[in-house]
């Protein structure tokens, strides 16, 4: 691993991964592996996530039923546990992704007051 | 609950479902299967902590860690039972002794009035400030009130159901068949009414008792008295008793348990009306500038504390404008009512309890070193254990609370164990110290029975103490380089370690510097006592008999006083056995002083002196010489301007000359001159000859309250009893006690006594502690460096070399802290000889003797586990590790 690309990866900020793990969930049940491949497939890989945060934060939502977690079978025919967007975690996910997109508005205004417009 | 279960039971599986597709994933990327898992894991992160946090989220933590802890504390503890044993000891100690002594302060300060809802009792107390020069005059208590203002704030405040006031303390003869002084209380109607406290048998006062002055001659009497006095006659309702030359109708015995609402016990009570007839010539009641009565309010229901000093205060502030003279405002102070509440007694009682209690807390300091000191011991023999649970993932916070966690559970365990001893044996002592106080000191009631205040304090004393001495062994073991403890490499002395060795030895240093000064202080209150029963006070004192005599109080005018005194006199100078008589104003280190100011011709400003009035025989009784000049003869009286001045007072006011024929004038204007110089002697304040004093001629005068002094050749028993019939021969309702001379000494040699009792039970406790702490460490050391003394023998050193070397090792902590201790307590040694009469600052047998002390028991506490190392065997050391 070079330094260069140690750089370029972003340690995911506090809670954030909560927000990830339902936007990657909106799509349909996945189970844990799939959900930490498909964060880091998305953002390019430039989001490092430690897979095994993720099992700590999935439990976290469950108790807060954002998600639901249901015995399935994955793709090779293997028995896995699928976690699965509630609608409380449907509407939740509506609330925290307005709130990020106003974070991050605010963040970037301030960061280059010049350039308005796309965040 | 289920649902927790649920996911939980598959966390496992899903986890590893996880590591294995991640793998499967990295094999597929073209990685070898061993490569590939590696890779997983290390992207995966930590398996046992994810476990761990996944756990967190669903329980509630902490309580489940703390069963956990619990549990695993208790299994670590029973697998070390010595080392339990010997830490709960050292902590049971600790807080015992600090709950016991906690539990008599509480006791006298923090207890309430043994009275039905004695939460609604406020004691009402005020502070005058004057602008410029105030005057008042104060009995008993300098922030009690008068009469006039006690109507004034019952009658107007909003805040209590109801107000008593009370005079304690009254001085009392009971006429009886051994006719006795009591100390009773005078009080306003109200008092047992409001302080629901109905008498056992027959009744309270009621409002007609107190309508007119000296009227209503009733009383209420203690159970004590009752039953001490009248033999628990259950006639007694309705009978008369005379008090003070009056007879007073019983009207009811108070409750077992009510002593009244001072810290010494009342044995009686009179209505407030009554107050001049049972202090003869002295009319309280009028005088609306004396101060007098104790004030204790009962608030109405939901009234605060607040409230009650807005309420007074608006009353004290009215008072203040109506009053005439220099202007001045009140303050007022108001508690809760315990027995000490007045701001007097609080700041005399809150200097000495913080003394006492710092004593305390060091040895307190002293165990929780000590078993730091184990701890860390044991912590580094428990190295393997806790790097192997830090290699396996544990969270260091994790560690340090589960030993944090054990450490609580000893000093739990230490402190219910010592407060248990502490409420067993602390009643027993305080009734062991209360009994053995001289005889004219007056009962206490003093309860230290344990109640919530002294079980929280307990408890949290406990808490305080498991974090002290825990916290730093748990976090030192928690941070081990864990490749040395895992290879399990001995430490040995010297080498390596530098950190831990010196941990250990500053905790051993520094409990030797406490007990240095722990030991150094009692072993000063020692040598004072000592100096004490020693002591020449200058003057013949065994052989003495003292009667003190107040007729004023026992309804004498001045006249019948005088001429029953020449009665008695002449009487006494003819009873068999009888040497000598003398009369004076004070008996030698009665307690009892008169001063005053005096101006000395030549000089500005004014002396004070101390002074005394005598008869001739005075001076002869007590193997006072004259030395210069002349005694009084027996014509001289309180007219008379001849003085007797002490020859060190002659030095201080005339240096270099001859006093004879020196004036002196007192403030009054009167003049005085000098006629004869009489021996030092310290007949006012034992060990003291600095106080200016001087003796004048006795006149008749002092014949309404003086002492009658007499010096007999036989028995003390025979004598005062045969004093006493003479006294009633002449007066059959006298009251007259008799005691020996030497037990004015008593109460003098008291505290010193009881202090020095105490600190030397401080003491020989700390050294005890001491001594185990210094055990602990050389045995632990000797333990620890096994295969360096096996290599030092097999390298030819012998016993003798290495039992030099480990005394070194031990006692060179043991010598710094001593000497930081010596240093320490000659700083402080100043605060204590100002205490106590009769130390010296720098005591030198003290001085020395006591670190000696020290340094030989920690010695021998140290040799013992030297032996061991001396057997040492080279080729079993060498071998076993």
């Amino acid at each position: 691993m070079s330094t260069r690309e140690q750089n370029e990866r972003i340690e995911l900020l506090q809670g954030t991964l909560d927000l990830l793990i339902l936007r990657t969930l909106q799509r349909g049940p996945l189970h844990g592996h799939a959900i930490a491949k498909a964060i880091e497939f998305r953002s390019d890989e430039v989001l490092q996530v430690e897979q095994g945060s993720l099992y700590p934060a999935l439990h976290r939502l469950i108790k807060r039923r954002w998600i639901s977690a249901e015995e399935g079978t994955s793709e090779n025919n293997r028995r896995a546990k699928f976690y699965a967007l509630t609608s409380k975690g449907r509407r939740q996910l509506a609330v925290e992704t307005g709130k990020w997109d106003k974070l991050a508005r605010a963040i970037a205004q301030i960061l280059r007051p010049g350039e308005q417009g796309e965040a | 609950m289920t649902r927790r279960k649920r996911m939980l039971a598959d966390l496992e599986q899903d986890i590893r479902d996880h590591l294995e597709r991640e793998t499967q994933d990295n094999i597929d990327r073209g990685m070898a299967p061993e490569d590939a898992r590696n890779a997983a894991l290390r992207k995966f992160g930590n398996v046992m902590r994810v476990k761990e946090q996944t756990w967190e989220v669903w329980s509630v933590v902490w309580l489940e860690q703390l069963v956990q802890d619990v549990r695993f504390g208790i299994r670590t503890l029973l697998r070390s039972p010595g080392l339990t044993v010997a830490a709960v000891m050292a902590i049971a100690l600790g807080i015992g002794i600090n709950v016991g002594i906690f539990s008599v302060l509480n006791g006298l300060a923090l207890r309430l009035l043994p009275v039905p809802r004695a939460q609604e009792l406020v004691s009402v107390n005020q502070i005058f400030h004057f602008q410029g020069r105030g005057d008042r005059l104060i009995h008993n208590g300098a922030n009690w009130f008068s009469d006039s203002e006690y109507q004034d704030y019952r009658d107007h405040n909003h805040v209590f159901s109801g107000l008593v006031a009370y005079e304690p303390y009254v001085e009392a003869n009971l006429r009886d068949t051994d006719v006795r002084q009591v100390l009773g209380t005078v009080a306003s109607c109200n008092y047992f009414d409001v302080l629901i406290e109905h008498p056992a048998r027959g009744r309270a006062f009621v409002d007609s008792d107190c309508r007119s002055r000296g009227a209503n001659a009733v009383v209420v009497v203690s159970d004590d008295l009752w039953r001490g006095k009248f033999a628990s006659d259950p006639s007694l309702v309705g009978k008369r008793i005379v008090l003070n030359q009056t007879a007073y109708t019983v009207i009811g015995i108070a409750r077992p348990g009510f002593t009244g609402t001072e810290p010494i016990p009342s044995a009686f009570w009179a209505p407030l009306t009554m107050q001049e007839a049972l202090e003869p010539g002295i009319d309280r009641l009028s005088n609306d500038n004396m101060s007098w009565l104790a004030l204790l309010g009962r608030t109405r229901p939901g009234v605060t504390i607040e409230e009650v000093r807005a309420d007074l205060g608006v009353i004290a502030g009215r008072i203040d404008q109506q009053h005439s003279g220099p202007r001045r405002t009140t303050s007022l102070a108001i508690h809760v009512a315990t027995f000490f509440t007045s701001p007097e007694q609080r700041s005399f009682l809150i200097p000495v309890a913080s003394v006492v209690l710092a004593a305390f807390a060091l040895v307190l300091l002293i165990a929780c070193a000590n078993v730091a000191n184990l701890l860390l011991a044991r912590a580094s023999v428990r190295r393997r254990e806790i790097a192997l649970r830090l290699s396996l993932g544990a969270g260091r916070g994790r560690l340090v609370r589960q030993l944090l966690t054990e450490s609580l559970l000893l000093s739990l365990a230490g402190g219910a164990l010592g407060s248990l001893i502490a409420f067993w044996s602390f009643i027993r002592i305080t009734q062991l110290v209360t009994s053995h106080l001289p005889h004219d000191f007056p009962p206490f009631a003093l309860n230290v029975a344990p109640n919530l205040h002294v079980l929280a304090y307990a408890f949290t004393l406990s808490l305080f103490t498991g974090i002290v001495f825990g916290l730093v062994p748990a976090l030192r073991s928690s941070r081990p380089d864990l490749n040395t403890a895992m290879k399990g490499d001995g430490t040995s002395f010297g080498v390596g370690k530098r950190n831990g060795r010196f941990l250990l030895n500053a905790l051993v240093g520094a409990q030797v510097a406490v007990c240095i000064v722990l030991l150094l202080a009692a072993g000063l209150l020692l040598r004072g006592l000592y100096s004490a029963q020693t002591l020449d006070p200058g003057f013949e004192i065994k052989g003495v008999a003292t009667i003190f005599l107040n007729l004023e109080k026992q309804g004498y005018d001045p006249a019948r006083a005088t001429h029953f005194m020449q009665r008695f006199r002449e009487r006494i100078q003819g009873l068999p056995g009888v040497v000598e008589v003398a009369q004076a104003e004070c008996a030698p280190l009665s307690h009892d002083f008169s001063g005053s100011e005096f101006a000395v011709p030549g000089r500005a400003d004014t002396v004070g002196v101390e002074y005394n009035h005598v008869t001739p025989d005075y001076f002869s009784l007590l193997g006072l010489p004259i030395v210069r000049g002349r005694d009084f003869n027996p014509t001289e009286t309180h007219e008379a301007p001849g003085i007797i001045v002490t020859e060190s007072t002659a030095r201080r006011l005339w240096p270099g000359q001859d006093p004879l024929g020196k004036g002196l004038r007192e403030i009054s204007g009167r003049e005085y001159s000098v006629i004869g110089v009489a021996k030092d002697a310290e007949v006012a304040h034992l060990g003291r000859l600095d106080t200016n004093y001087l003796y004048f001629p006795a006149g008749t005068e002092d014949d309404s309250r003086s002492y009658v002094l007499v010096r007999y050749a036989t028995g003390f028993t025979n004598v005062a009893k045969s004093i006493r019939d003479a006294g009633r021969s002449i007066d059959p309702g006298v009251s007259i006690d008799v005691t020996q001379l030497e037990d004015y000494l008593e109460v003098w040699r008291a505290p010193s006594r009881i202090v020095a009792a105490l600190s030397g039970a401080l003491g020989a406790l700390a050294l005890l502690l001491c001594s185990i702490g210094v055990y602990g460490m050389v045995s632990y050391s000797v333990s620890r460096s096994v295969r360096d003394i096996g290599i030092r023998m097999a390298l030819g050193a012998d016993g003798a070399k290495v039992m030099r070397h480990v005394l070194w090792q031990a006692m060179r902590p043991v010598l710094i802290g001593a000497t930081i201790g010596v240093a320490l307590c000659a700083a402080v040694s100043g605060v204590l000889s100002s205490m106590m009469f009769g130390l010296g600052t720098h005591d030198p047998i003290a001085f020395i003797g006591m670190p000696v002390f020290l340094l030989a028991v920690t010695l021998v506490a140290s040799l013992i586990p030297g032996r061991r190392a001396m057997r040492v065997d080279p080729m079993v050391a060498l071998r076993c590790e």
